[in-house]
């Protein structure tokens, strides 16, 4: 019924257009809508025809419209809102979560973080320093592709593919062909396992919200290229919240009781990739590095 | 009421002997050839799950000796924490009686090229100690594993969506997402350790082609490369609840004068398995310790 509804005025923009060729399509649209009265013709309706038809249009689309914002968001089978595809993160938060200037390889970009700055401990600062000097020898993504941990896994400046069945959420990063697995089986963190580069992802819906739930996760990752660290105490909440077709609002409550004095919260937009045929490649780093590395060296005892 | 009705039709027609040729048509509905697998939304077989994967290797009668033992390049046992056993006993009885392995040519003697053979043989006598670094045991040094180059003690987990089918190994955490929306092949310069994969239903099985590999995966220890003209076709077919029969054919016609085909299968793992993380460069020692320097200062 909706459907033909939507057909109804489509006819109408077409008939603007494309003038007396599209007016039958109306007539015919305005005659099923109107059916059962025998003195109502589409094209030539009386006031009385018009009021009904206006109310019966009224009537129809209130549903559609209490239902669906004015660009419908894809959905699963499920009726889960439909995430497959390939996603990534415009901006700067790979290199510096926090407000920062441009220099030699580094873009300038505005920061992420809810209220400006991260709510590091003192004791936490030395650290971030340190790390912010010997970034590219010591950071673990890009000096040694490690894997990069949640949450930067999402805003490296590659795409990531979300593989989406009611159970499981599979997220497929282009670097390093990282990869996690969310739960939505309902199933719990388990108990007594190690810590994982990825975490260990349980998520639930909150109405059209996956809320993903993190932990386990290696104290040995990064937040970002400018050295912002975590523990192994570090504990995630994401949100994953689609706002039209092609964006998703990406949300991140970080919290670690060795390292910051508070929960804190980053948000971002993740944008979808339509790239006609676009897939996600190969960014083999381990492979590169270990070529730059040990290409032109000989190994001990090698004849 | 209904039930006493329902209680005399029943003996009425234990009464008549009917019995017996109820019970020989169930038994006919039971053979393997009348079991039809649950579909997806969009009317495919459903394949969804953990599985095991057995059988599919490159079995070459008479392969040279290789100079890695069993515990590969780095000398040290494989941990033991993997996801082994996954598999359920049906599974494994199913397995028992299925080809596995070289299935053409029959007699397992490879279609060498010589050149190619040479070139091969030459390479296994530079594995052990390493000659450089493009010597060292492909997966030693992380490469991901191309089609059979993965570790089949892991598990491998098959999502379907409309349009594509997701295979993933837990071995170095690949992710293949084969394409089955009539899209093309990537351009013939991208070239990749797993290819490019698309893949078309002919009727309940799924049909893989991959092309645009690189030459920097093996296909054993035995045969440690391939070459960029790699081309392979996968057949994935579920027999029943337990199996899904798996065949592959390799074509390279730069090591191979022709196809060899490989029979295999993907084993139903048991209920309540998850896939876990499989790290491998993070941490890894095993080019620090054959090339005596480089550790990653993050330690």
């Amino acid at each position: 019924m909706l459907k033909f509804l939507g057909f109804g005025l489509r006819t109408r923009v077409y008939e603007k257009r494309a003038g007396k060729q599209k007016r039958l399509y109306l007539c015919f649209a305005v005659k099923l809508a109107c059916s059962g009265h025998k003195s109502y013709d589409g094209c030539h309706m009386n006031k009385r025809a018009v009021v009904l038809f206006a109310f019966w249009s009224f009537l129809l689309a209130l549903p559609a419209l209490a239902q669906a914002p004015a660009r419908g968001i894809p959905r699963a089978a499920d009726g889960k809102p439909d995430f497959n595809g390939l996603w990534q993160v415009l901006g700067t938060a790979a290199w510096d979560l926090e407000d920062h200037n441009g220099s030699l390889r580094m873009p300038a970009g505005q920061g992420v973080v809810e209220g400006g700055a991260i709510p590091y401990q003192a004791s936490a600062l030395p650290r971030k320093r340190e790390n912010f000097q010997t970034r590219d020898i010591n950071d673990p993504a890009e000096a040694a592709c490690y894997m990069p941990g949640i949450p930067r896994a999402t805003y490296m400046p590659f795409p990531f593919e979300i593989i989406q069945n009611p159970k499981l959420i599979t997220m497929s990063y282009e670097f390093g062909h990282a990869r996690r697995s969310i739960f939505t089986d309902g199933s719990p963190h388990p108990d007594g396992f190690p810590d994982f580069w990825m975490g260990d992802s349980r998520g639930r819906w909150e109405g059209d919200t996956l809320v993903v739930d993190v932990t386990n996760l290696d104290d040995r990752t990064w937040l970002d290229h400018a050295g912002n660290h975590h523990s192994d105490a570090l504990h995630v909440v994401e949100r994953y919240t689609m706002t039209d077709p092609d964006h998703i609002l990406y949300e991140a409550t970080l919290e670690d009781s060795k390292v910051f004095t508070r929960p804190w919260k980053i948000s971002m937009p993740l944008y979808r990739r339509m790239e006609k045929n676009v897939r996600i490649l190969e960014y083999e780093c381990v492979q590169y590095i270990q070529e730059q590395k040990y290409g032109n060296a000989k190994p001990v005892g090698a004849k | 009421m209904r039930r006493t009705l329902l209680h005399i039709a029943v003996a009425s027609i234990l009464a008549a002997g009917v019995l017996p040729s109820v019970h020989a048509q169930r038994a006919q509905d039971q053979t393997p050839a009348k079991w039809t697998p649950a579909r997806t939304p969009d009317g495919h077989p459903d394949m969804q799950g953990l599985w095991a994967r057995r059988g599919a290797a490159l079995t070459e009668a008479n392969a040279p000796k290789t100079p890695l033992s069993e515990f590969g390049a780095t000398g040290q046992p494989y941990p033991t924490v993997f996801n082994t056993g996954v598999s359920t006993p049906q599974a494994a009885a199913a397995l028992a009686n299925r080809p596995a392995g070289v299935i053409e040519p029959a007699n397992r003697m490879l279609p060498w090229r010589p050149e190619a053979d040479a070139a091969r043989r030459e390479f296994l006598s530079n594995m052990i100690p390493p000659a450089s670094l493009k010597y060292v045991e492909a997966s030693a040094r992380c490469v991901p594993p191309g089609l059979l180059g993965g570790d089949d003690r892991h598990p491998y987990q098959i999502v379907q969506r409309p349009g594509s089918f997701v295979l993933m190994y837990e071995y170095n955490h690949v992710t293949r997402v084969v394409y089955t929306d009539g899209r093309p092949h990537v351009g013939p310069n991208i070239r990749l350790y797993m290819g490019d994969s698309i893949g078309k239903w002919e009727g309940d099985t799924l049909v893989v082609d991959t092309t645009n590999f690189n030459d920097k995966t093996s296909f054993s220890q035995a045969i440690p490369f391939h070459s960029d003209a790699l081309h392979t076709t996968e057949r994935f077919t579920m027999v029943d609840p337990y199996i899904i029969d798996y065949q592959l054919t390799i074509e390279d016609p730069k090591l191979f004068t022709a196809p060899i085909r490989i029979a295999g299968a993907f084993a139903a793992a048991a209920k309540g398995n998850e896939m876990l993380e499989f790290a491998c460069a993070e941490g890894s020692q095993t080019l620090p310790n054959i090339f005596g320097f480089g550790e990653f200062p993050g330690q």
